[in-house]
């Protein structure tokens, strides 16, 4: 079955001021954008769908992964990943285990081999063993992009993921992202405020309104 | 005109000396005080014409007749009350990281840790006592008791109830530096950040926790823990108090020696505190040690992708526990308060047959002396301590340059190391520079413990202050001094008065360094209060609890609406 994250209805408010609507299908290995100022609700957007909405806020509507409703499923069993614009590894734990925190359970030296095997992949070979914070900014972008991808999760929501790239190492990083998430087959939403991330992706944008 | 320049200079060499004051000011009465208990230790003390330098003291102190039983309380209620803090707190930290319940809990524990120990103490003891609140609540329906029974506690020979008593007053303790740290903006929003990235990646909240945030959290709480250690392990008011005393706990002992009639008990006492002094090391090894072998044991289980442990166990204990110390809370001030305006008050009855308000006016009557030394002490220690450390801040952004990791560590060298053990030691060196006044002494020493606390309580804030606003001033030509007067304090405002609150409490709470420093001569609301527990009817002894409790948080409650109305931010 084609996996596919389904937002049905969805309405957010901030204290009873309706901040957006939506009702969209992304399937996997598409990604939607979202795109607004400020204050629109893009994050919140994204907050509600891992399920951690602050307390200011109120939604309607379900989401569906996969097929499931997932509304009163608790935030650690809903299998959505996040990246965020920083790359908050974990600073008491080496790069491998930042990722082997992520992994499943399961034998050691196939988790250690299957870390060895992702770093290659997306140019980091011997970096296992260095401290997160020794990284560059790039590097430290494609762990945490690792670490997500090797949770396994259903979907995978990008928050402002390259903001706080520069210019050459946001166009590598954003085709990295978006090969994994074509190659995974994951439905994916970002929410940017930049006009080239949008178009890199090649997929649906949705600009929220400028009012706010 | 002429004043401005002159006010200037003035300040800029304030802030030039006040760190180096502070620095001597911490390390030079510690160190000293220990020196001035090493030296009679080994046998010199030229004030009792002794001066064989030899092993006498510990010899003396070594045939002491229950030495061990001690050593083994001390050891006992200062470990264990310790870990038992510790790990509440984290599991609480961990079970309501991220939930309101958080802020409601710091809410109800915040005023517990301005109560002083001793009034702490008196609640606890009323409580657990065969006749107190909690066999009262029970009896005769549940018991069938008609009469208090025989209890073991307060006073088992154990020292559970010390342990008690020592939790309930460390756990706010440590949960409050804990969500000072949390409450960090850059820290606390990396690591609540991170806490809910290991949620996303599927780990129950509490696991996330424990895996993500407290390897990050644990080395910004080693200091207020080994502070904790430190005071557990040879504290005095709580001992005396809920301790036995057949024998008391090593501190207790040494304390009565050291007061003892006859002088050349006071050899033995130095001697007895040397070995408190490394007793506490030992204890702070001990948990540096065990911190050790936990990261060691635990540091694959970190990263093995397990998501849960026995969540639900874990979730029911600390929510038990947790509703259990807000009870005994609750029930303890309760109690402390029906003692209070008691009347006639039979055993089983759970509430007094008649309310009086006969011990607070007895008290009244004789509370002037102590009340007028216990706020003229702590109002002369607290200011001086918040004009030393605000000054020390400045210096600290006007040179750029962050403080020290050792003036960090110096900062809190009254509180690590035992006061029993340099107390006396000050005492001494008081007396050989031939300070007679009382008060000038009692303040000398209350600035020792008042200062750390106040530096801990405003240094963030300070900190945390958006360096803009003093760039803007000085743009618009203020000089460093207006600056730091005009705007930088009322820009603080808020936080100064909890400092200052939070300094006046501890000053406040001092029992034994006002008994010591001022060779028993003034009395304060602390001391009369210890003396009356020891003795003196219930009742009595609740209302100088009452008003032990009263007087911080007066000042609190004066730091809180003073904002409101001074200096306060446009909503």
């Amino acid at each position: 079955m084609q996996s596919s994250l389904h937002i049905k209805d969805c309405q957010l408010y901030r204290q009873g001021e309706l901040l957006l609507s939506l009702n969209e299908q992304v399937n996997g290995g598409e990604i939607l954008t979202i795109m607004g100022p400020s204050g629109s609700g893009k994050s919140s957007l994204l907050n509600w769908l891992t399920g951690c909405l602050p307390k200011d806020f109120r939604a309607q509507g379900e989401v569906w992964l996969n097929g499931q409703n997932i509304d009163n499923t608790a935030p650690h069993l809903r299998h959505i990943g996040v990246l965020y614009q920083d790359a908050l590894l974990f600073s008491h734990l080496t790069v491998a285990g930042n990722i082997a925190f992520a992994m499943p359970k399961g034998n050691k030296k196939q988790r250690l081999e299957k870390i060895d095997h992702a770093l290659g992949q997306v140019g980091l070979t011997g970096l296992a063993a260095r401290h997160p914070d020794s990284l560059s900014g790039g590097q430290q972008a494609r762990v945490a992009l690792l670490r997500m991808l090797l949770s396994e999760p259903k979907a995978i929501l990008l928050d402002e993921p390259f903001s706080k790239l520069d210019t050459q190492l946001r166009v590598d990083t954003r085709e990295l992202v978006f090969s994994q998430i074509r190659e995974h087959k994951l439905p994916a939403i970002m929410v940017t405020h930049d006009h080239s991330d949008a178009e890199a992706t090649a997929g649906k944008v949705i600009t929220l309104g400028t009012d706010a | 005109m002429n004043k401005v320049p002159a006010l200037n200079s003035l300040f800029t060499f304030l802030v030039k000396i006040c760190p180096y004051c502070l620095v001597a000011l911490l390390t030079l009465p510690v160190l000293g005080g220990v020196i001035g208990v090493l030296l009679p230790a080994f046998g010199w003390a030229p004030a009792l014409n002794e001066t064989n330098i030899g092993f006498a003291g510990f010899s003396a102190l070594w045939q002491t007749p229950g030495l061990t039983h001690m050593v083994g309380l001390s050891i006992r209620t200062g470990l264990i009350s310790t870990l038992i803090a510790f790990m509440l707190m984290i599991i609480m930290l961990g079970a309501f990281f991220n939930s309101v319940w958080l802020k409601r809990i710091e809410y109800i524990l915040s005023p517990i840790l301005v109560i002083p120990h001793a009034a702490a103490a008196i609640a606890v003891s009323f409580l657990i006592a065969p006749s107190g609140l909690f066999t009262r609540l029970f009896s005769p329906w549940l018991t069938g008791w008609q009469l208090a029974p025989e209890g073991a506690l307060p006073y088992d020979a154990f020292g559970w109830s010390i342990i008690i008593g020592l939790v309930l007053k460390e756990l706010p303790f440590l949960l409050l530096i804990a969500l000072g740290v949390l409450a960090q903006p850059e820290l606390g929003k990396k690591l609540r950040k991170q806490h809910q990235i290991a949620v996303n990646l599927g780990y129950y909240p509490m696991v996330a926790f424990f895996k993500v945030v407290l390897p990050s959290l644990y080395p910004l709480l080693r200091l207020p823990i080994f502070a904790v250690l430190a005071y557990a392990s040879a504290s005095v008011e709580m001992p005396l108090i809920l301790g036995p005393n057949t024998p008391p706990t090593l501190a207790v002992a040494i304390m009565h020696w050291f007061n003892d009639v006859d002088l050349n008990l006071r050899i033995k006492a130095s001697a007895g505190a040397l070995l408190q002094l490394a007793i506490t090391v030992g204890l702070l090894l001990t948990w540096l040690l065990l911190e050790k072998i936990i990261a060691l044991v635990f540091k694959q289980s970190l990263i093995n992708g397990r998501r849960q442990y026995a969540h639900q166990l874990i979730c029911t204990f600390t929510h038990v526990f947790t509703s259990l110390i807000l009870i005994f809370i609750v029930a303890a001030l309760i109690g402390l308060v029906m003692w209070s305006i008691a009347g006639y008050w039979r055993f089983p009855d759970t509430v007094p047959s008649s309310v009086v308000f006969l011990h607070f006016q007895h008290a009244f009557t004789q509370i002037h002396t102590p009340l007028f030394n216990t706020l003229i002490i702590g109002g002369i220690s607290t200011l001086f301590a918040i004009t030393m450390v605000l000054l020390c801040l400045e210096a600290e952004q006007l040179n750029a340059k962050p403080m020290s990791k050792w003036t960090q560590l110096i900062i809190y060298l009254p509180l690590l190391v035992p006061s029993i053990a340099f107390l006396f030691g000050i005492v001494w060196l008081q007396q050989l520079l031939n300070s007679q006044h009382a008060f000038f002494n009692v303040i000398f020493v209350h600035v020792l413990f008042v200062l750390p606390y106040v530096f801990l309580s405003i240094a963030d804030s300070y900190r945390r202050l958006d360096p803009r606003l003093a760039r803007v001033a000085a743009s618009l030509g203020a000089s460093p001094c207006k600056v730091f007067l005009q705007v930088k304090l009322p820009q603080l405002f808020a936080p100064i008065l909890i400092a200052i609150a939070l300094g006046l409490a501890i000053s406040f709470g001092q029992y034994l360094s006002t008994l010591l420093a001022s060779g028993g001569r003034i009395s304060t609301i602390t001391t009369e209060a210890v003396t009356l527990a020891n003795g003196a009817s219930r009742r009595t002894s609740a209302v100088y609890a009452i008003l032990q409790m009263a007087l911080p948080l007066i000042g609190f409650g004066v730091a809180w609406v003073l904002p409101k109305y001074f200096f306060k931010a446009r909503a």
